[in-house]
């Protein structure tokens, strides 16, 4: 099917910018393999996806493509939430930059 | 005793010099933050004769708070006293808001701009709504209840006790972050009357304060058509 098609090249190139960034050394080893299993386990589900429908039915789900869904919303939580914190962190670290700038400005002026 | 006034401001340029004034005439030590301003805030501030401490970008008012009092303590204050730059809070208040300290009955204070005021004078809405606020603050965020003005910027407090409380938030939810540390902490604390000055400003705030309650008040009407 086309779909299954269009999905395979994405998730091709996915796999290449992983090996790129991994080989830039922009991420680390275990971010690289980590990636790489996401994108060759949507591969696998992309040409196999009766799959997910035994899964599915295993843990008691009707159809494979609810499973993947499910699986994505709770996935994407998990990373707004670490985003979140990570936000959160930065801008406490911006303030205390500032801070400190703000400060060091003021005794220069006594 | 040295009492050193911290007072942050973001675009106060028009404000900030007759606040500053009012305050010199009871400590003459003044810190004001600059918090990452646009407009001359620093200037006018510095012109008016007060110490000027300057983010270089806008971190909100519960950061430009927490930089001033560590100013304030590095200057060796005695007591340390957060005020709004927009000239809110009437620098006459500062004697009362700075007597339980001098009388060793607290180490905290908080200024008030309901207490002392008569319920009966209050439209039954705005009760209603200070009411849910109370509540608001003492089961969810653990202020207790006889704190009657939450949202106060007004407040003065020993340095022990501004050492002691070390507030996170940077923006606008340090009034109740502060007042949740010092009512859970041993510190002493104490609320009193501030007097509320009537300038057209002020008047135009209050004004809108009240147009707020009617909004709301509308939308509820508004949800059961």
């Amino acid at each position: 099917m086309l779909i299954q098609l269009i999905l395979l090249l994405i998730l091709l190139g996915a796999m290449y910018m992983t090996y790129r960034r991994r080989k830039q050394k922009a991420i680390r080893p275990i971010e690289g393999y980590l990636w790489s299993l996401v994108w060759l386990g949507a591969a696998v589900v992309v040409i196999q996806p009766d799959l997910t429908t035994r899964l599915a039915r295993m843990v008691g789900i009707g159809r494979g493509s609810d499973l993947v869904v499910y699986g994505a919303v709770i996935v994407l939580l998990l990373l707004v939430f670490h985003l979140h914190i990570a936000h959160d962190k930065l801008e406490r670290q911006l303030t205390e930059l500032v801070r400190q700038k703000a400060l060091e400005e003021q005794k220069k002026d006594l | 005793m040295k009492v050193v006034a911290v007072i942050p401001a973001y675009n106060e340029e028009k404000r900030i010099k007759h606040t500053i004034v009012g305050v010199l005439r009871y400590t003459p030590h003044v810190v004001v933050v600059d918090d990452g301003s646009q407009d001359q805030t620093h200037r006018e501030a510095r012109a008016a004769g007060a110490q000027v401490v300057r983010h270089a970008v806008n971190r909100g008012q519960g950061a430009a708070l927490k930089t001033g009092t560590m100013v304030a303590l590095s200057q060796d204050a005695d007591v340390v006293v957060h005020l709004d730059a927009d000239g809110q809070h009437d620098p006459q208040s500062l004697p009362d808001v700075l007597m339980p300290i001098e009388t060793d009955e607290a180490d905290v204070v908080f200024g008030s701009r309901y207490l002392g005021m008569k319920p009966e004078g209050m439209p039954w809405t705005r009760r209603w709504v200070h009411r849910a606020g109370r509540l608001f603050n003492r089961y969810l965020l653990g202020v207790p209840h006889e704190i009657t003005d939450a949202q106060s910027g007004l407040r003065a407090m020993r340095a022990e006790a501004a050492h002691a409380i070390d507030f996170m938030n940077d923006g606008m939810a340090h009034c109740s972050e502060i007042l949740r540390l010092v009512t859970r902490s041993d510190l002493r604390w104490a609320e009193v009357p501030v007097c509320v000055r009537y300038t057209e400003e002020t008047l135009a705030k209050g004004q809108k304060a009240s147009n707020a309650f009617k909004i709301v008040w509308q939308l509820f009407l508004r949800s059961f058509r």
